[in-house]
């Protein structure tokens, strides 16, 4: 059930010398070529400046790092990355948790109900922020003109902490399906027996949630927590690209947003390779959490 | 549950149904913008009921007359679209099927290190490593290419993390018989491990595709010749206009057209979309 | 000709765990051999070394006077019918039966022949079409039966083909496999922990333990005479009353207070053994010990009787099995004789029979 268990064997197995050699070939090359080259690309020009057209560049050991860390634009992208993700996280968790709650008290329609509400999932993110900016848009949007009847001056094109508002909204509407999901499986998943123990002692549906339900559903919550922050990492940049482009200014670049910009845009290799590198420190302990916690689930 | 209490039962009925209407509501607007001639957007606001241009706006779009910031059609998108989802989908499975095959059921020197090669992959989303990436394709000369589209997101382990899992539980006793009734490991492969594993490669099939289809960055980032854009990414292109200039009813027609294939595979395969989706975050 | 011979087989993990030192056994043709013994003691390893599911490390394994232990199963011409069955789920019954055929390159029709004639033989003519999910638990057994015969190989291997079914199953199949054996004459290698199918079934039986073969011999020799304290505890339910004793002039000296006589010329600590159903009640006169009754267990036909000897020192427990319905108190004391003729003597420190 974990990543650790590589080593375990397996009793059974075919005893031929060559052919797995050419089976795991493809994935090898593959992985190779499209991911373990372009890693060490990233880490060597982490450690070089590069002149603007690409024509020279220099060793600088440690300077990019120290330059990175010494930007008050990184650390305002780390900190725009953490307002985003547990934002988005919280508000998809509570949404989700919510109708799922719903969902699981209804007897008739649960299916259908499931249906109408998971698919977003299947939208690109870059077209959840596109079908929100169209409800937000300032001169014509639904929602922003009525935000502006009722004397809020909407314009996420000025405003930092409206645009934010909307890049959360059009993320956390995408992620809401896989959660409620999750959380669904989870509850069905508590006993019944349970529930009906807790109710001859007399406790109501409400109590029965926080005091049965909500602690036996903590290890699917706790998941759902690191997934969702993995997806509000990274599996958000066509929202932010789409609609805001880590505007106004860079109230919504995210770190991986930045990565982009700098590389891309900016043609900063230097900088955009060592913000790759600390991306990829950062994914490496996100995954090691979310393995321990696997390995936790099993015990279970 | 266990008490019949109406007004918790009417509570859940309406916060569904609220639920339901939000989550809609983007969509909603979405497909009634594109009815609407463009000039309905300068106007102020956004018509809140259908408009008359329904057929034309649709056709008008799909047919490619009349897309700003893209010289093809959505129809010839949408085929691009496809041969990168059935691409990646495709790819994934066959390379992570053999590989996981490989390393459940065969011992073999550095099996431990082809195992950590290709699983260090699911640590690192295409999205961290991008402008390294884009640098290695552009080396091998893929830019504004099929294989360039592809090949790079096929670099993911997840999969084979799953058919790792797949294979491992499959029961020893039915390799065992199967050596006895005279099956080499292709044989197996064939007639044992790929039907009984049919559920879970079709589950698979239903995320990847999704994944594939929905890809937006690398896409963005590896083409500029409009003969290789993809659907999802020429929002980006049209978008990419004065702010006053966005033809909105046919961005609208654009995004939505973008979402009907994966939403269809969620709706018409939910089963196998749960199950994909739940067993890949085992 | 003998079918199968094993000689000095031994196997020894890549950890360098002993699993089997070394065993030799031969096997003649038709004959039925079951290999029993406690989980752990290496049955299912030498049954898995003859198939050739698990490497030999050390010895020959010939069947049918040609050494086979570098061949791939497949190749020795042995089948197998596992634990769980092990049928192939997404196949038809008829498709599983026919699987090893298809993969040996038989004719459509020969494989057709073969697979109807054994499903008739087994009863299976109207699951044919079915899915190993669609069978109940005997009917499972009887397919992977079914597989293994169609291939009309020279040796059986059962690997406790019986122990996932229910009580009422396991003793009409046991008597079917007997008869279907008798019937096709095929030597047969059978593991069991179960020594009531072991001896109900095998035509010799070989006693494992720790890796080692006890004692090898038919079940009677083995109920009889067994060689080993293992084997006389391992054969035979409720099993033997084993006490440790010493051998002395005066005979078999249990403790200060209690000896059997007994001419025998060895001396030094014993273990002495009786079995349940050969104690006789008698009169306090005629006894040789009384056992303390602490339970009774009435099965109607028999009764058996829980309870303690007094040796001093300490209490040693012991069964009694009375044919009949008995009803004694518990607490009181039953007065037993041990006939000569049923002891058993082993060496305390060989554990070999005297």
């Amino acid at each position: 059930m974990n990543l650790w268990q590589g080593a375990v064997l397996m009793s059974v197995y075919f005893p031929h010398k060559k052919l797995p050699y050419l089976l795991v070939l493809p994935q090898l090359v593959i992985t190779l070529i499209f991911f373990l080259w372009p890693a060490e690309q990233a880490f060597e020009q982490a450690f070089y400046q590069e002149d603007a057209f690409g024509l020279s560049r220099e060793f600088v050991g440690f300077d990019n790092f120290v330059y990175l860390f010494n930007d008050p634009q990184y650390y305002k992208s780390i900190w725009v990355t953490l307002v985003f993700s547990f934002s988005v996280a919280f508000s998809g968790l509570a949404i989700a948790l919510w109708l799922a709650v719903m969902a699981d008290r209804v007897i008739r329609g649960k299916l259908t109900y499931q249906t109408l509400l998971v698919w977003p999932y299947a939208v690109a993110p870059a077209l959840a922020g596109v079908l929100w900016w169209l409800l937000f848009d300032p001169s014509m949007g639904p929602i922003a003109l009525w935000l502006q009847y009722f004397g809020v001056d909407w314009n996420h094109f000025l405003n930092g902490d409206q645009a934010m508002t909307l890049v959360v909204i059009s993320a956390t509407w995408k992620q809401i399906s896989y959660n409620f999901l999750f959380f669904l499986a989870g509850l069905q998943a508590v006993p019944r027996s349970l529930i009906e123990a807790a109710s001859i002692d007399g406790a109501s549906p409400f109590k029965r949630f926080w005091t049965i339900v909500f602690p036996l559903l903590s290890p699917t919550t706790f998941f759902l927590l690191v997934i969702n922050l993995v997806y509000a990492f990274f599996d958000t940049f066509g929202v932010i690209d789409a609609t805001t482009q880590g505007g106004p200014g860079v109230s919504t670049a995210t770190m991986v947003y930045k990565v982009f910009n700098d590389g891309f845009i900016g043609l900063d290799m230097g900088s955009s390779a060592a913000q790759s590198v600390v991306l990829m420190f950062l994914v490496g302990v996100m995954t090691v959490i979310q393995f321990r916690y696997i390995e936790r689930k099993v015990e279970y | 549950m266990i008490e019949n209490r109406p007004w918790l039962t009417f509570v859940s009925h309406f916060s569904l149904l609220l639920g339901i209407g939000v989550v809609a509501l983007p969509v909603w607007v979405a497909l009634v913008a594109s009815t609407h001639p463009s000039s309905a957007f300068g106007a102020g606001e956004i018509p809140l009921w259908f408009g008359d241009q329904a057929l034309e706006n649709w056709r008008s779009v799909f047919l490619g007359e009349a897309s700003s910031g893209v010289d093809v059609p959505v129809w010839y998108m949408m085929l691009n679209s496809f041969i990168m989802a059935l691409g990646i989908t495709v790819g994934k499975l066959f390379i992570s099927l053999l590989s996981a095959y490989a390393i459940v059921f065969f011992r073999f020197p550095f099996r431990g290190a082809c195992f950590w090669v290709i699983f260090i992959t699911l640590m690192l989303p295409v999205e961290v490593r991008i402008v390294p990436t884009y640098e290695v394709v552009a080396n091998l000369d893929m830019l504004n290419s099929y294989s360039g589209l592809i090949l790079p997101l096929i670099a993911s382990a997840t999969a084979t993390f799953l058919f790792r899992q797949c294979f491992m539980t499959m029961p020893g006793e039915l390799i065992e018989a199967a050596r006895i009734d005279g099956a080499g490991p292709i044989r197996f492969f064939f007639d044992i491990l790929l039907p009984m594993s049919r559920t879970n490669i079709a589950a698979l099939f239903v995320i990847m595709f999704i994944y594939g289809w929905n890809q937006y960055l690398w896409p963005v980032i590896i083409t500029t010749d409009d003969a290789y854009y993809t659907l999802v990414m020429s929002i980006k292109r049209m978008l990419a206009v004065d702010q006053g200039d966005i033809e909105w009813n046919h961005v609208m027609v654009t995004t939505l057209l973008a979402m009907i294939p994966p939403v269809a595979v969620v709706i018409g395969m939910q089963k196998l979309f749960v199950k994909g989706l739940v067993d890949a975050e085992k | 000709m003998s079918d199968v011979v094993l000689n000095n087989i031994g196997k020894t993990y890549p950890n360098g765990y002993h699993a089997i030192p070394s065993i030799d056994l031969t096997i003649e043709e038709g004959e039925f051999i079951v290999l029993v013994g406690p989980s752990g003691c290496g049955k299912s390893t030498l049954l898995r070394m003859v198939a050739g599911l698990e490497t030999i490390s050390q010895g020959d394994l010939m069947i049918k006077g040609a050494k086979v232990n570098d061949k791939e199963p497949a190749d020795r011409d042995i089948a197998m019918v596992f634990q769980n069955y092990a049928l192939y789920p997404h196949m038809t019954v008829y498709a599983n039966m026919a699987y090893g055929l298809k993969n040996r390159g038989e004719s459509k029709e020969v494989i057709a022949e073969k697979v109807t004639s054994v499903a008739n033989m087994l009863g299976l003519e109207e699951l044919l079409e079915r899915k190993p999910k669609q069978l109940s638990g005997g009917q499972r057994q009887r397919v992977a039966m079914g597989r293994a015969m169609v291939r009309d190989p020279k040796v059986f291997l059962f690997d406790e083909p019986l122990s996932n079914l229910d009580a009422k199953l396991r003793v009409q199949m046991r008597v079917e496999i007997r008869q279907l054996q008798r019937k096709l004459g095929t030597t047969t290698l059978y593991v069991t922990h179960d020594q009531v199918e072991a001896m109900t079934l095998a035509d010799r039986l070989v006693v494992l333990n720790k890796g080692k073969a006890e004692q090898i011999g038919s079940p009677m020799a083995l109920y009889n005479k067994p060689a080993t304290p293992f084997v006389a505890a391992f054969i035979g339910s409720p099993s033997m009353n084993l006490l440790p004793a010493n051998l002395d002039e005066q005979g078999i000296c249990l403790s200060d207070r209690l000896s059997l006589p007994l001419v025998h010329d060895h001396r030094g600590s014993i273990i002495w053994g009786i079995r349940p159903e050969h104690l006789e009640v008698v009169d306090e006169a005629n006894a040789d010990f009384a056992l303390r009754i602490q339970a009774v267990e009435s099965l109607g036909a028999e009764t058996l009787i829980h309870g303690t000897v007094d040796l001093g020192v300490k209490q040693e427990p012991m069964v009694v099995r009375l044919a009949g319905p008995h009803w004694p108190e518990i607490n009181s004391l039953l007065w037993l004789k041990a006939p000569l003729d049923h002891w058993h003597v082993f060496d305390a420190v060989t554990q070999q029979r005297l």
